[in-house]
Order: C-alpha cells, then sequence, then structure tokens
C-alpha cells in the first residue's frame, strides 16, 4: 500500500525515504523500507505514541543522523534530487525543507521581530564585517513580517514571545518565513487557542495550494481530517498503511491500534 | 609638550585599563553574545604580541622604522587571527567542557612556545628591541601619545562591537548562543559562524596584544600568564557580559580602582607594593567573579534589551 | 629501542604516577556531579603546602605526612562544595557560569594560600630518596612509593566506587538524583563524600608532586590541564579508563621528552594531540538535538 504509484509524475516537492533505521540503545525506533512523502499537498502523519513519528521527522532534518538509509529530496521544477541525508541540519532550510517543533523552542533573548529577521535573513548578511546590512534585511522583509504579525494579531513586535502558545505560534510563523518547499509540521497546533488553530490551517491550505508540499504530525485528529489530502499511519517505527482521511478512519486496524472503539 | 601634571603612573594605569577593556569588548561577542567561554584570551593576546615583536625586531628592514612597524602589526594581528581560526574550528562544536580544554590549551601552547623558541623570542629571557613608531621628545611623552593611539584602538573596536548589536551578525550570535539547534534548523551555520567569531575576535586580541607589547618594549612569557584572561574576564562579568558596554564600565571600576587608585593615590606602605598588593588584586578578582555570578550573573547593567534596541532601531 | 620503550615506561609511570591519582579526584567530581572544577588545581596545591607544613612543623616522615595532607585537602574540597558549589546550584546557575565561578574560586585559593604560606617556594624537609635501579633506570625511592601507593589508591577508589554499596549510591545518584532520592539515598552525604575523597585524592597527588620537586602556588594549577585533558579524554569508560589513559599520558609524556630532550614539547605535542582526538571524537560523535 506504501508503493503508490498513483501520481507517477512529480508535480511538487517530494521526500523519497529508502531503507531508513534509527535505533537508540539497540532498540529500533524508525524502520522504514520505502516512503514518499508529497505525493499529495498536505499529507498527515498519525500513529500511536512512540511510533517513530518525531524521530522520522527530525531524521528528515538531520538533526537525528540515521544508521543507515538514504532520504532524497525531488524538487517539483526540475532542479536536481538532493540526497539531504548526507547534508548537515542548517543545509536543510537553504532547499527548503523545514520543521516547526513539537516542544517549545524559542531564542530568549530575542525579541518577536528579532526572530522572525533572523529566520529571514540571507546568510551573506550575517558576516561579520557587513555591519550596515540591517536596514536591507529590514526593508526586504518588513511587509511579510508585518502581513504575518497582523494576520496572527500578534500586536507589538518590540516585545518577547510570552505565553508557550505565542512561542509555538512563532515558531510556526518562522518556518512560514523561510518560504519552504516541505514543511514538517509536529504537532503544529497544540497549545494554541482554537482561533489561532483556525489561522494556522488556514495558511497552510494556501501555501500547499501555492505548491509547498506539507506533512503534519498531529495528536488532534479533528485537524488532521480536515486538513490532509492523505494520511500515513505509523506503527512501530514503520508506517504500516496510508490512504484518504476517510479510509484511515474507517480502517479496523487503525481504530484497534490507536483511535479505540469509541471514537469514530 | 609639557607633561609634567601627568603622573608616570597614571599613564600606565591607564594604559592597562585600555587594553583589558579592549579585551573585554572582543570577549563580549564571544561569551557575552554566542555563549562560548574563552579562556585562551591571554594565548591571541600572547600569539599577536610575539609575532609582532619577533618580526619587527628580528628583520633587517630595507625601509624606515615606520612601514617595519605597521607591516609587523598587521603580521602580529594576521597570525592570532588565523590561530583564532584553527582553534575555533578545533572547539567550534565541542561542549562546554572542550571549549575550556581548548582555548586554555592554546594559551599553554603559545607560553610553551615563547619558552622554547629563544632562537627567536629570546625564551625565558624575553624580547628586547621593541620601541614607538615615533620620537616625540620625552620617554613621558611617548608613552602619553601611545596612550592616545591605543585607545583610539580600543574605542574603534568599542564602536564595532556596540555596532554589532544592531546588525543581522550580532542577532545570529545571539541566536546561536541561546539555541544552536534551533538556529541551525532555521539553515543557520552555527559552526562557520564560530569559526569567524574566532578569527576576528582572536585578531582583535592579537593586535592588542601587540600595542601592549610596544609599551612594555620587552617581551617576556611572564605577559603570557592566566592573569591577563582573568582581567579580561572580571571586566566583562562585572560591568555586564550582555552588554556592549560592560566591559568598558566594569574594566574602568575594577582594573582602574587597582591599576590607577591603588598603585598611585592610596597611601599603603610601599613594601606592600612588591607582592601583597597584586597578591590583594588577584584575590579580589577572583572573589568579584564568584561573587557577580552567584548573585549578578548578568552584572552591573544587567541583561541586553532587544525590546528597547529594536523600538530604537526600527522605530515604533 | 627497546631501551627506550623500557626508560619511557619506568620514568613515565613513577614520574606521572600523582597525575593518574589527581585525574583519578578530578574525574570522580566531573562524572559524578557533573561539575568541571577549575579549583581542583588548587587542591592539590594545597596538599602539597598542608604535606610540607606538617613535614617541616611536626617533623615527621614523608609517609605520615600523606594521610593529613590528604584529609585536609579533603576537608578544604568539602569546605568549598559548602561554601561556593552547593550554593550556586541552589540558585540555579548556569553550567557555563559554573566554570567560571570555580576558575575564580582557583584564584582565590591559589593567591590566599601565599598570605597563609608565604611567598618563597618551599621546600619538604626529606633525606634525599635512595635510588633503586628498574629495569636499568634509576628511580628515587619517593617516585617508586607514589607509584606504589598510587596503584594502591587507584585500587581502592575503583573498587569502593565500583563495587561498594557506597559506591553503588554514588553512580545511582550521578545517573539520576531524583530516582536516587526517591529510593532512599542521602544525596547531601553522598556528595560530600564524593567532594572529599575527590580532595583526598588531589591532596595526595600534591604531596606526590612537592615531595619530588618544590612547593610552590602554580603547583596544582600546571597540572590542571594535564588532568582534565587526560579525564575528558579517558573519563567516558569509568575510572578505569582515566587510569589507562593517564598512565599512557606519563608514559607518552616521559617518551617524549627523552626524545626531544624537552619537556616542553612533550607538553606541546600532548596537548594538540589531545585536542584533535577531541575534535575528532566529536566528528564521529551522534549529533543528536532535540529540533
Amino acid at each position: 500500500m506504501v508503493d503508490d504509484t498513483q501520481v507517477a509524475t512529480v508535480t511538487r516537492p517530494q521526500i523519497q525515504i529508502q531503507n531508513a533505521v534509527k535505533s537508540f540503545n539497540g532498540r529500533v525506533v524508525v524502520d522504514i523500507d520505502n516512503l514518499t512523502l508529497g505525493d499529495h499537498p498536505i499529507e498527515g502523519l498519525i500513529g500511536p505514541n512512540g511510533a517513530g513519528k518525531t524521530t522520522l521527522m527530525r531524521m528528515i532534518m538531520h538533526s537525528t543522523p540515521l544508521d543507515s538509509g538514504t532520504i532524497t529530496l525531488s524538487n517539483a521544477n526540475g532542479d536536481r534530487d538532493v540526497v539531504i541525508s548526507d547534508l548537515p541540519t542548517h543545509w536543510m532550510a537553504p532547499h527548503g525543507v523545514v520543521k516547526s517543533n513539537q516542544v517549545i523552542m524559542d531564542f530568549d533573548k530575542l525579541t518577536i521581530l528579532d526572530s522572525m529577521l533572523l529566520a529571514v535573513a540571507k546568510h551573506r548578511y550575517e558576516q561579520p564585517h557587513r555591519i550596515l546590512a540591517e536596514k536591507s534585511v529590514y526593508d526586504a522583509n518588513v511587509a511579510r513580517i508585518h502581513e504575518y504579525m497582523e494576520f496572527f494579531d500578534l500586536g507589538d513586535p518590540y516585545r518577547f514571545a510570552g505565553s508557550a502558545g505565542e512561542k509555538k505560534l512563532l515558531d510556526i510563523i518562522r518556518c512560514l518565513l523561510l518560504d519552504p518547499k516541505f514543511l514538517l509540521l509536529d504537532e503544529p497546533t497544540a497549545g494554541l487557542p482554537e482561533d489561532l488553530t483556525e489561522k494556522v490551517m488556514e495558511t497552510i491550505r494556501d501555501l500547499a495550494a501555492a505548491g509547498t508540499s506539507v506533512v503534519v504530525v498531529e495528536h488532534d485528529l479533528n485537524v488532521i481530517w480536515n486538513l490532509s489530502d492523505d494520511v500515513h499511519f505509523m506503527a512501530e517505527g514503520n508506517v504500516v498503511m496510508h490512504g484518504s482521511p476517510q479510509e484511515i478512519r474507517e480502517n479496523k486496524t487503525v481504530i484497534e491500534k490507536y483511535l479505540g472503539e469509541g471514537h469514530v | 609638550m609639557n607633561l609634567d601634571w601627568l603622573d608616570a603612573f597614571l599613564i600606565s594605569g591607564l594604559f592597562s585599563v585600555v587594553v583589558i577593556v579592549g579585551l573585554g569588548l572582543l570577549l563580549h561577542l564571544q561569551l557575552g553574545l554566542t555563549r562560548i567561554a574563552n579562556f585562551g584570551v591571554v594565548g591571541f593576546f600572547g600569539i599577536g604580541m610575539y609575532s609582532f615583536g619577533v618580526l619587527f625586531t628580528k628583520v633587517d628592514w630595507p625601509f624606515g622604522d615606520f612601514w617595519a612597524f605597521l607591516i609587523s602589526l598587521a603580521f602580529g594581528t594576521f597570525v592570532a587571527g588565523l590561530s583564532g581560526l584553527l582553534v575555533g574550528w578545533l572547539i567550534a562544536d565541542l561542549d562546554e567542557d572542550g571549549v575550556l580544554v581548548g582555548t586554555l590549551g592554546f594559551a599553554t601552547a603559545v607560553a610553551i612556545l615563547a619558552t622554547t623558541e629563544d632562537g627567536l623570542t629570546g625564551g625565558a629571557r624575553g624580547l628586547g628591541g621593541l620601541r614607538f613608531p615615533y620620537d616625540v621628545g620625552s620617554v613621558k611623552a611617548d608613552e602619553f601619545l601611545w596612550l592616545i593611539i591605543v585607545s583610539i584602538v580600543v574605542a574603534l573596536i568599542l564602536l564595532y562591537v556596540w555596532w554589532v548589536h544592531r546588525t543581522p551578525y550580532g542577532r545570529l550570535l545571539i541566536g546561536i548562543g541561546g539555541n544552536e539547534p534551533l538556529a541551525r534548523s532555521l539553515g543557520k551555520p552555527a559552526f562557520r559562524a564560530k569559526l569567524w567569531l574566532f578569527a576576528v575576535g582572536s585578531a582583535g586580541m592579537g593586535l592588542l596584544g601587540a600595542l601592549f607589547g610596544v609599551m612594555e618594549r620587552f617581551l617576556a612569557p611572564e605577559n603570557l600568564g592566566i592573569d591577563v584572561t582573568l582581567a579580561a574576564m572580571v571586566a566583562l562579568v562585572i560591568g555586564g557580559t550582555a552588554r556592549a558596554w560592560g566591559a568598558v564600565i566594569g574594566g574602568f571600576l575594577v582594573i582602574g580602582f587597582f591599576d590607577i587608585i591603588v598603585q598611585s593615590y592610596l597611601p599603603f606602605p610601599r613594601e606592600w607594593y612588591g607582592q601583597a598588593i597584586p597578591n590583594i588584586k588577584q584575590i579580589v578578582f577572583g572573589a568579584v567573579l564568584i561573587t557577580v555570578l552567584l548573585f549578578r550573573p548578568l552584572g552591573i547593567l544587567g541583561d541586553m534589551r532587544r525590546d528597547k534596541l529594536m523600538r530604537r532601531v526600527h522605530g515604533g | 629501542m627497546l631501551d627506550f620503550i623500557s626508560d619511557s615506561i619506568v620514568i613515565g609511570l613513577t614520574e606521572h604516577a600523582p597525575l593518574i591519582l589527581a585525574a583519578i579526584g578530578f574525574a570522580l567530581l566531573y562524572r559524578l556531579t557533573g561539575l568541571i572544577n577549575v579549583a581542583y588545581s588548587e587542591t592539590i596545591t594545597l596538599g602539597a603546602y598542608f604535606g610540607m607544613w606538617v613535614n617541616t612543623t611536626f617533623d615527621l616522615n614523608f609517609y605520615t605526612v600523606l594521610i593529613p595532607a590528604g584529609l585536609l585537602a579533603g576537608v578544604i574540597s568539602v569546605g568549598t562544595y559548602f561554601a561556593i558549589f552547593r550554593p550556586a546550584k541552589m540558585l540555579n546557575v548556569g553550567g557555563l557560569e559554573m566554570i567560571i565561578i570555580s576558575f575564580g574560586l582557583s584564584i582565590v585559593l591559589r593567591h590566599a594560600l601565599q598570605f597563609v604560606f608565604g611567598y618563597p617556594v618551599r621546600f619538604f624537609e626529606v633525606p634525599p630518596p635512595d635510588t633503586i635501579r628498574v629495569l636499568g633506570v634509576g628511580v628515587g625511592s619517593f617516585r617508586i612509593l607514589a607509584v606504589a601507593s598510587v596503584a594502591v589508591l587507584a585500587l581502592i577508589l575503583y573498587l569502593f566506587i565500583q563495587k561498594s554499596s557506597f559506591g553503588l549510591q554514588i553512580r545511582a545518584l550521578a545517573s539520576d538524583e531524583d530516582l536516587a532520592q526517591a529510593s532512599g539515598i542521602r544525596p547531601l552525604f553522598v556528595t560530600v563524600l564524593i567532594w572529599f575523597i575527590a580532595g583526598i585524592a588531589g591532596g595526595m597527588a600534591g604531596a606526590f608532586y612537592g615531595v619530588s620537586s618544590s612547593v610552590a602556588p602554580l603547583l596544582g594549577w600546571r597540572q590542571f590541564l594535564f588532568i582534565f585533558l587526560v579525564v575528558v579524554v579517558g573519563g567516558r569508560k569509568g575510572l578505569g579508563g582515566v587510569i589507562i589513559t593517564g598512565a599512557l599520558t606519563g608514559i607518552a609524556l616521559a617518551a617524549m621528552t627523552l626524545q626531544f630532550g624537552q619537556v616542553l614539547y612533550a607538553q606541546l605535542a600532548l596537548i594538540v594531540a589531545f585536542v584533535v582526538l577531541l575534535k575528532w571524537r566529536s566528528k564521529r560523535a551522534a549529533e543528536t538535538v532535540k529540533v
């Protein structure tokens, strides 16, 4: 089922995972023979706790190195494929592969504006001798930053992110500012109030419609059923099935292993 | 120029304050922004000092003192920067203990080389023959002019450091210091950034070392002790590691107190100045480090205020 | 060639035996409390000064002196824990700041002891050691004693940490403080014990260093970098790794000193080798981070 050929031609960025294995202290956490992400605009990745979802995402970002196997990014516009599992973490964003974090990650000493400017600044401006680069970076990006600030109703950009929800949102906005070709979201709505969850989902839909491939890991299954065009179900380190949200939702194994009887 | 009003001790006291402030400012970029504890400050300081001194005194320069001096100065700065690149490469992806070992090891290596290579450095006997690139009459006037020149250099370093807070580069350093994994996931090459940080910071430290050596006129391995690193660290920590002005305030307060006020203006018995006062000075420095870090870790000036800074820079 | 090897081994082990002992003490602190204690170098220096003081004041022979030197250094070590490191931990001082604090303490102790013991370099008053020939190399009797004591002490400590019930508690505390506390271990008592044992090891090492040359304020600091290198490089495999790395370091230092004719070159080569080794190891280590 995993080896699906319904979309043979590459229409959007895809990530191919082949023979990828990761184990911690001898326990195999992820073991995937062959998996393609990005056949559909938005794909959900679900599974019971400990199935290896977060580890798989970290493996794609190469912040957790693989024991073996390869992960390849193929681009929609005819660029050459990139074996991203050979590259260090900081090359992912330049290749367009970006991930938001499950746990709250923030820069304590940077303001909201700082945080966004840091995300968008091209590295050529971040050199010791580029002492006059601030204005260029600010002018080139201030419009976009304000757009997000207003859309998510963040208020004053010159302050520090306060609540956990705000930091989570900021984490997602930083990812969006990076113009991802392939966006991985690890529980993007956990800890966000409902109206913001709606707005995040709206933004993700727009992004996907514009050509970005999105993979969402989420515990709130309503988000998955609403958002995804396709759902991968992961258990014990492998993607054991995938299909439309409807199919997965009604699948017996999924219900037994994960959803529980009373859920549907 | 009549300089009778000026005490010779005041010149040397101010000079040491200014040099330590310069080192503290460069350390601020590493320790305060990027959170790398460089315990090898004196190593970069020393390698710049000796590279400059050896080239200047050992080469039979075909042209005048002034150009020979400038070329040697550039050489000392360059060698220090290069060694910073090397040390940076060795330690940029190590954890705190690795950084401590690497930087301390480098400082020790420089002290060892200054001792063993006596063909070049004069070994334990030291290296003489350094002089000012000018002569304005008296020794005192020469030293005073040198103090002013070095003060200008340190003021430029201050300007640069102050300005870095207002650049994407400074933001990158703060980002790496605050959350390196997150910075890397945003596509920031943390390793390379640290490498260049070390190269630039070390070049600056080397330049200060060379300028310091000129005032000393005589280079000896005793100049390469851990007390230089300690003084720069104390100045920075008491003033405020996270602030551009921290090293300046801390330097004038602590180093100034000992090297100017105690040295010249307090009525201690003469025999104390040989061993007791330098000893007390070190004890106070150590105690200041402990006390400040326990009770006010960010020093007198406190934490950086990016909220105010960003508002000021980008309006609003 | 064979002579060179045997000379290196004999000189290396006898001359650098205190390095192994000091490294064991430092490793206990580093591995079990997670602290990089720069002031450990002054524990060593103090051991040398205490030994010299007991030796010259009460006219005791060197063997007897080792015990009070170690105990006093142990007490001071515990004292620094209560005066500085425990409050620092309670104030939630960060890891980087903790290193700088211990650096400050090192400076304070190093210079304060000059007020107590005076500025001039001091010496133990001991009869000149007999020279004993080992594998054709003349070795002073104190150095033989040092090797023997280090071997015995290292064995005791090793057995104590790895086999005894106290050792079990210590290791449990190091791996998980909450869990250890829940299972009835008294963290404070065990922590104090670690600091005391580390202090004894450092103090005795200092006495050995002092008797074989002189007693000076920089005695411990001169050794610190090498102790630290031995522990950082060898400490991953527990105390056994530290002991083996320490012994190999001593032998390598001796061999290179014989080869280059200059101890400083040997030290230089060792620093470079160790730092490059750390770099190489970090390249291979998995860069698992939380993003």
